[in-house]
């Protein structure tokens, strides 16, 4: 196989998140600059920022691969399920993270306990419902025990 | 060479206060625990574990968390030995021997090496440390603002430049971490990046973004994960034969100070640490033994020097991070921020004026690796149930107990959303093959790295040429400029290579069957 030849995979993945730490760079380096322009303010932050968008440019061309036999190891190989059960985890522990002080964190450790181990693989619910509800009561008291704030509470 | 006032006055600080050592031996099972566990990093027992030493005193709190340190490094061969993965980064070596030894029905004799080493190499790498600190101190407190920045912008490069496959992608997951370090009101005052959020003018909260970073974004990418550990880890476990172990370990003195020293030398090197050093220990062993063509088929030798390595790259780190403040890797990393926990800054100022909480430091070191063995010991008649432990169960428990860590430090919803926000950041790169590390170091120094630079602009009053009276400045510039150039070149030579053997490899025909 000549250089060149072979399907061209583009990593829409890795190109998403190169424009998260772009938007977060620039946002960050023009919100700065429009705090003031002094070299105090500006010092470390201009030059890191100039630095890191060159670093992304160096970057961008590796999200494009050429399929080659053994080069695949560099593309991430997971299946669509797969991601699916990652995205799943993640949007239930970003539930259960911003609606905490809300609904309480003896509710919302228990339904996330339950919706985890679920998108985890415990498919037994004699199994999943008892541990998540012994879990909750053993770490609102125990944890509770040990910090000096209270935690918000609507059941226990 | 030793400040014997300093080593009295670290005497008195551990005897006079008993809370010093209740957590030693606490710290070392959750450890052992954590590291046998596969999948659960040494860095990610240590985060989960962090926002629990806020509530303790400073001494206590270090000792708890380089306990875990110190267990998590033996707990990692465990699973290694006995079902070839390894626990940790750190233990991949120990497998190559270590699971032929246990195929071959060696296993309790592969666990009393790996611990013996293990003890031997932790306590190796204190013991230089506590010969050698008093001169680093006098050493490092003649460091000015240019030099501490240069010193941690070469930190950081290495870190970013070593630890990731690219080297584009080391050194912007650095320079990304150093700029979100940054977010607040800087030393100067003026206030960038918060968004209007009131809780970021503090900047971002360093623990629970690290906590997301190094555990919880590992934890959704194990979702997928699953370790085929039912039928080997339980094996027999015999006393008898463990000692046997740790005698063998013992009577190899010259591969384990060998590890030892390549342990000490690449731990003390930021973004290197012990996930190198134990395979360049391994390699350097191999080369220098008679019976080298054996390593790889159950060779003890190749245990004991894989093992010494990652224990004693502890030590190395610690020095880089108690001299300088800058954290080598992760574990180093959570360590620093358990500093400024406690409102104490790492560093040249911390070392010279508080030799006798580091000689503590080293002291409580060497009683961890006496306890590991003894505890170590006792933990291998458990470690076959502890690896079993299934990921399932494992997942959404540390997620839930790193959230409810992460609310501790300030009883505000702050934390639990910046760590679900670093944990979707760490997954990506993760994924993409960012160095996480390198953004935690970079988030860390980021304040330090703008206060040295901000009070050398107004030290020379913004004069270049400044730089010219700082000779030590000059040469740290000059080495880290060489070292990244170095790295980079060798990784491009590596890709060459592995391109080259790739083209060779299509081009030769393949056998007829």
């Amino acid at each position: 196989m000549q250089p060149g030849q072979g399907r061209l995979v583009v990593m829409w993945g890795h190109m998403a998140l190169l424009a998260v730490i772009v938007g977060v760079v620039v946002a960050y380096w023009m919100d700065a600059r429009a705090a003031s322009l002094k070299i105090n303010n500006l010092l470390l932050v201009q030059p890191a920022s100039v630095l890191a968008l060159i670093l992304v440019a160096l970057v961008v061309p590796q999200c494009f691969k050429r399929t080659m036999p053994g080069a695949g190891k560099e593309v991430p190989t997971e299946s669509l399920s797969d991601l699916g059960k990652v995205a799943a985890l993640a949007a239930c522990f970003g539930a259960f993270t911003t609606t905490l002080e809300i609904v309480g964190f003896d509710v919302a450790t228990f339904l996330f306990m339950i919706a985890a181990l679920f998108i985890c693989g415990e498919r037994r619910w004699w199994l999943n419902l008892p541990f998540s509800a012994a879990f909750t009561v053993l770490l609102i008291y125990g944890y509770g025990a040990l910090i000096p704030f209270p935690f918000p509470l609507t059941v226990l | 060479m030793i400040d014997f006032n300093s080593v009295g006055g670290a005497f008195s600080l551990l005897t006079s206060d008993w809370s010093a050592w209740i957590y030693l031996i606490p710290g070392l099972i959750i450890g052992l625990f954590f590291g046998a566990m596969p999948g659960i990093s040494i860095t990610m027992a240590m985060a989960i574990f962090l926002p629990m030493t806020l509530y303790m005193d400073f001494l206590p709190a270090i000792i708890f968390l380089t306990s875990i340190y110190t267990g998590a490094g033996f707990g990692g061969s465990v699973p290694a030995v006995l079902m070839n993965i390894p626990g940790t980064s750190s233990a991949v070596a120990t497998t190559f021997d270590g699971y032929p030894m246990a195929r071959s029905g060696q296993h309790n004799k592969a666990l009393g090496i790996a611990l013996a080493s293990s003890v031997i190499g932790t306590l190796s790498s204190y013991i230089l440390l506590f010969v050698l600190i008093a001169p680093i101190s006098r050493v490092v407190l003649k460091m000015g603002p240019l030099e501490l920045f240069f010193v941690a912008a070469w930190g950081l490069m290495l870190l970013g430049s070593l630890a990731g496959r690219s080297l584009a992608r080391g050194l912007l997951a650095g320079v990304f971490g150093v700029l979100l370090g940054t977010v607040g009101m800087n030393t100067a005052g003026f206030i960038r990046g918060t968004m209007g959020v009131p809780w970021l003018l503090d900047g971002v909260p360093t623990i629970p973004a690290m906590m997301g970073l190094l555990a919880a974004s590992q934890l959704l990418g194990l979702i997928n994960t699953t370790y085929l550990v039912e039928d080997e880890a339980s094996r027999k476990i015999s006393f008898r034969q463990i000692i046997s172990g740790i005698r063998q370990a013992i009577s190899y003195p010259a591969i384990v100070l060998r590890g030892a020293v390549i342990g000490i030398l690449v731990g003390a090197i930021p973004g290197v640490g012990s996930s190198i050093s134990n395979l360049l220990s391994y390699s350097e062993t191999k080369r220098n033994a008679p019976d080298g063509d054996t390593f790889g088929q159950g060779n003890p030798k190749g245990v004991i020097a894989a093992e010494a390595a990652n224990s004693s790259s502890e030590g190395g780190a610690m020095a880089t991070m108690l001299a300088l403040g800058i954290p080598g890797g992760g574990a180093t990393a959570i360590l620093l921020a358990a500093f400024a926990m406690h409102n104490i800054v790492g560093g040249p100022s911390f070392i010279g004026h508080n030799k006798d909480i580091v000689y503590a430091i080293i002291f409580s070191n060497f009683a961890q690796a006496v306890l590991l063995l003894i505890v170590g010991l006792g933990f291998v008649y458990i470690a076959g149930y502890v690896v079993r432990v299934p990921l399932r169960y494992l997942i959404p428990t540390i997620l839930v107990v790193s959230t409810f860590g992460s609310y501790a430090i300030d009883g505000t919803s702050s934390g639990p959303i910046t760590l679900f926000v670093f944990s979707l950041l760490g997954w990506a790169m993760v994924r993409y093959g960012y160095p996480v590390a390198a953004t935690v170091v970079g988030l860390l120094l980021g304040g330090l790295l703008e206060s040295n630079l901000l009070r050398t602009y107004q030290v020379s009053g913004g004069d270049p040429a400044y730089a010219l009276e700082r000779p030590g400045a000059l040469l740290i510039l000059a080495i880290m400029v060489a070292s990244v150039t170095l790295t980079a070149v060798s990784k491009a030579r590596r890709r060459r290579r592995t391109v080259r053997e790739m083209t060779v490899r299509e081009q030769t025909p393949a056998p007829k069957i």
